[in-house]
């Protein structure tokens, strides 16, 4: 017998690196017949390789993957061209027992007597999906922690927006009791109109209400389109307490043109409120007694960009390269998440936030957010 | 023809105007507005109003500061704060530079017009005090000097004889003083004249 050690050496280191690899490797033939499969296959997919030698390949795969691959194989053979070739794609795979996961597919084309069989090479992605999804939560839950902070931060001028309502109902309803009383024929108009009132001071609680609602709610992004004036002026009514408490002016320029943006109100407003109430709140801090929070809108190019300017003492040098770090904070009882958060939400609508020092000599915070963005 | 009492609401909230508005109305009591302490200050001639309904929390002039204005400027109607809750502890310090009371909102049934009543009550008997004594004044005045040295002799409880000795004058001098005194001051007795006197002299101090 002719011993053909080459070949029976670098065959050996073959079926030594099949068996090594960590990811799985199947080779078929130009009609998707398993050749191979290799031990790393036998574990992700749950079949041993006898079980799948001369069995079509797509038997691996869910629909519409499955479909799929026998069109791709078809029209290799008809055409002999591919596209996977080189490149690779994710896709899904399905185990013997029946479940399905996501896996990473890369394919090679191998030439062998004159015929083409191709090598995939795949890797499970179960774990790394697992782990961003993680994330993903996470990251939610400290959106929706600061979301509940800021709520805090503003529980007295929320107390005071329910209360105004609150008093005035009372109070019509105790007058109409009165005009009861005291009429001995019923005066029909005057109880008509107190009762619309009521119902109007009502409609205003509960408007109150419905905006406290949705700064708190958690859950997923659910991005739409908004007008960016709107959404502005919605948020500025969670200040006016504030603003009446301690005498400081805030002022809001809209912009000309309606500008439709396509984005998360809840974060935007998220955003918008932290940097209002980091200006007002550094006004305080000093002590200032004309404070002036001013809030713009200009379109530059094919961006949004929406300032808060504050006449407040600014942001120190030192600290001005940690100011979007998260858990930086210069506020006594400050936890320091916000201008991170932000920053984060600035980035995942495709804009940004960058620090300025105001004409004044306060601070100056401006959000760049991109017309079309399709996030 | 007498009106009913006024009471005036400086109180920058639509809604609480108004409603303060129909539920005084609903008591017999009328009422007059202001959106802002400024408009108040602004208006140089207010209707007379008996007491002011002053929301503590204003943009612009605020409510204690307006309290401060009205106390420099001597204007005597009782005031009585509107707060929220958190503003408490300001209204107590209210109370304690001359307010009449406070009221937190949301009101309690009936609390706001029994104070607005114990206020104009207040108010009422205040006013009458002063024309009483402004009234006793003008008589005071009316007296000649003699006439006032025998008035307060009379009404530390020197005898007509006493008078006379103190005086370095006739007793029947003084008799005719007396008469004259008790005429012009209008007091039928004694005792009536004592306490227009010790009015007169609380005043003074």
């Amino acid at each position: 017998m002719v011993k053909h050690t080459g070949r029976t050496d670098s065959f050996n280191a073959f079926e030594a690196l099949l068996d090594a690899v960590v990811d799985a490797i199947i080779i078929i033939d130009h009609r998707g017949t398993v050749q191979r499969f290799n031990r790393a296959a036998q574990g992700m997919f749950g079949y041993t390789e006898p079980e799948m030698l001369g069995v079509n390949v797509n038997q691996l795969m869910p629909e519409p993957y499955r479909s799929e691959h026998d069109i791709y194989l078809d029209r290799y053979r008809e055409t002999g061209t591919t596209a996977i070739i080189g490149t690779g794609r994710e896709v899904a795979g399905l185990k013997k027992d029946g479940r399905t996961f996501p896996m990473f597919l890369s394919v090679g084309e191998i030439r062998r007597e004159g015929e083409s069989h191709f090598v995939g090479i795949i890797k499970d992605l179960s774990d790394v999906r697992d782990t961003q999804e993680k994330v993903r939560q996470l990251e939610e839950q400290l959106l929706h922690a600061d979301r509940l902070v800021i709520l805090g931060e503003l529980t007295a001028g929320i107390a005071h927006e329910i209360s105004q309502p609150l008093t005035a109902i009372a109070a019509y309803a105790d007058a109409g009791r009165s005009i009861l009383e005291r009429d001995a024929e019923l005066p029909v108009e005057d109880i008509r109109s107190i009762c619309e009132r009521i119902a109007g001071q009502s409609r205003r609680a509960a408007e109150v209400v419905q905006r406290l609602r949705k700064l708190v709610r958690s859950g997923t992004v659910s991005k739409a389109r908004h007008d960016i004036n709107q959404i502005i002026r919605n948020m500025l009514l969670l200040f006016e307490y504030e603003v009446k408490k301690t005498n400081t002016k805030l002022l809001f320029y809209p912009i000309e043109s309606l500008q439709d943006l396509y984005v998360d109100e809840i974060h935007i407003q998220q955003i918008m409120v932290n940097l209002v109430k980091n200006s007002l709140d550094a006004i305080a801090q000093a002590g200032q007694q004309d404070g002036l929070v001013e809030i713009r809108i200009k379109k530059v190019g094919s961006d949004v960009l929406i300032s808060v300017t504050d006449n407040g003492p600014g942001v120190d040098e030192r600290h001005r390269k940690h100011l979007f770090e998260s858990f930086f904070t210069t506020k006594p009882r400050g936890v320091g998440l916000g201008l991170s958060i932000c920053k984060t939400i600035a980035g995942a609508h495709g804009g940004n936030l960058r620090y300025s020092r105001s004409s004044t000599g306060g601070s100056k915070f401006t959000l760049s957010l991109p017309l079309e963005f399709i996030g | 023809m007498r009106h009913e009492p006024m009471v005036c609401i400086v109180d920058d909230d639509e809604a609480i105007r108004e409603s303060l508005r129909l539920l005084l109305y609903a008591s017999g009591l009328r009422s007059c507005a202001y959106v802002s302490a400024d408009e108040y200050l602004a208006d140089r001639r207010p209707p007379e109003f008996e007491c002011m309904l002053l929301d503590i929390r204003m943009p612009g002039t605020d409510g204690l500061e307006l309290f401060r204005i009205l106390q420099d400027k001597h204007l005597a109607f009782p005031v009585i704060f509107i707060t929220g809750h958190g503003d408490i502890p300001l209204a107590v310090s209210a109370i304690k530079l001359g307010a009449f009371d406070f009221l937190t909102k949301p009101f309690r049934e009936g609390e706001l017009i029994e104070k607005v009543r114990s206020a104009i009550e207040y108010h009422q008997a205040a006013r009458k005090h002063l024309v009483e004594l402004q009234d006793i004044q003008a008589r005071y005045d009316s007296c000649t000097p003699r006439e006032q040295d025998v008035l307060r002799l009379l009404a530390t409880g020197s005898t007509n004889k006493g008078i006379a000795e103190t005086l370095g004058i006739s007793s029947r001098t003084v008799e005719i003083h007396r008469a004259h005194v008790m005429s012009k001051m209008a007091a039928d007795s004694l005792p009536a004249l004592v306490r227009m006197m010790s009015l007169l002299e609380s005043e003074e101090n």
